[in-house]
């Protein structure tokens, strides 16, 4: 670690428990809002990551099946998204998986959403939907009380004479649109009634759609961008 | 394995889209990656999944590894790590409330004290855990190597949440204490 600097007990503290994981979604979402604007937050988090690994240093290295380096390949480098994408489960899993900004996200690759969130005692859901190379990125947060989800793009726009629309994937259903998204960054979406109690457990995804949005009522462009929803 | 400065170098060139140096990163260092995946998610079909993603995430921030200062090993534990336990958790967070009770953590087997550190690596944050009491340092090995929230730590310690909360925080502090010495 360096020496010399100055922090706080409290600040060290909460600096390894971000590092650990330990954090709720709003705490760790503050933490990150902070370390943006600390360097010395920053090098704090570092000089845990940098203290910790050892503890995962020691695991035995094993080869992974030599398809993985083929599939990535193609997935990188390859052709565009496989036809038939939507139809599967696992797939949509997978993608929530990798899109999740979870507790343990990396230091570096900082989301700041600037949501204010609604008080009450309704539950709260909240989600991060990002691209892997985060060139979209949207938080949303959905007030179950008031029946209003909340959304604020911190990145990314529609393709020129495209738009955004925005789906709920509860469970095991199919995609169910929660409508277009606003040209602005910003916006509110009413939610109908009936869609407020599949929150739990979902997963929210950006689908790219015709003006208008997808004319079958499921999505029929690329997706570009998932993420799971949390409950707060 | 390659030395850190080969690493450094091609993770660099990586960060500049070099498809040749993505390719010899992933011969270099996928063995040492796919171990940690394994080791916490404990399956190997969701381990190589994990993998994949874990590449992904390389190719795409390679370029903000020099302004991370990172070094390199770290910065690439550190994504499969962290990756694995959002994996973890968001498999956790299906589960619950579709009946299946959410207990990733089989019982019997060796612990993450017996795997975690091969007995020739004695690195520093070892004798610091070691200052620590037992059921401390395995609270911080538990969150960093298996995920577990204050509400796990403190179920399996038998403990309030807030007591937890407490402890490890005070043993975050010592550990601090200790590795800066």
């Amino acid at each position: 670690m360096t020496d010399g600097r100055q922090i706080t007990g409290d600040d060290a503290s909460r600096a390894a428990e971000y590092v650990l994981g330990l954090m709720g979604a709003f705490e760790r979402r503050a933490f990150e809002a902070e370390m943006a604007e600390s360097a010395v937050l920053r090098d704090e988090v570092r000089a845990w990551d940098e203290d910790l690994i050892s503890l995962a240093q020691g695991f035995d290295e094993v080869a992974p099946g030599p398809h993985v380096r083929g599939a990535l390949e193609d997935r990188l480098f390859g052709r565009e998204a496989r036809r038939g994408i939507w139809s599967s489960l696992s797939l949509w899993r997978g993608l929530a998986g990798a899109a999740l900004v979870g507790a343990a996200a990396l230091a570096f690759v900082l989301m700041r959403p600037v949501v204010l969130l609604p008080a009450g005692d309704a539950p709260v859901f909240v989600s991060q939907i990002a691209t892997e190379d985060n060139a979209l990125q949207m938080a949303a947060v959905f007030d179950a009380g008031a029946g209003v989800l909340q959304i604020n793009r911190v990145a990314g726009a529609p393709a020129e004479g495209r738009v955004l629309e925005l789906w709920l994937i509860a469970g095991e259903g199919a995609p169910v649109s929660l409508g277009v998204l606003p040209p602005e960054r910003r916006g509110r979406i009413a939610v109908p009634e009936a869609l407020a109690d599949q929150f739990r457990n979902a997963v929210m995804a950006i689908s790219d759609e015709p003006p208008g949005g997808s004319p079958t009522g499921a999505p029929t462009g690329r997706v570009l961008a998932v993420g799971v929803v949390t409950a707060l | 394995m390659a030395t850190r400065a080969e690493i450094e170098v091609l993770i660099a060139q990586v960060g500049m889209r070099d498809r040749a140096a993505f390719s010899s990163l992933y011969a270099r260092t996928s063995a040492k990656l796919f171990g940690v995946c394994l080791r916490i998610l404990k399956d190997r079909a969701a381990a190589e999944d994990a993998l994949q993603e874990v590449f992904v995430k390389i190719w795409y921030n390679a370029d903000k590894f020099i302004a991370g200062g990172y070094s390199p090993m770290t910065w690439l534990i550190t994504i499969a790590r962290n990756h694995a336990i959002d994996r973890l958790r968001a498999a956790q967070a299906l589960t619950q409330g579709m009946g299946a009770e959410a207990d990733a953590v089989p019982d019997g087997g060796p612990g993450p004290e017996a795997l975690a550190v091969a007995a020739s690596q004695r690195a520093a944050i070892d004798g610091c855990l070691e200052e620590l009491e037992d059921d401390k340092a395995d609270a911080v090995r538990g969150a960093y190597l298996e995920g577990y929230s204050y509400q796990q730590l403190a179920d399996r310690s038998g403990v309030p949440v807030n007591t937890m909360r407490t402890w490890l925080r005070r043993s975050l502090l010592k550990l601090r204490d200790c590795l800066t010495r």
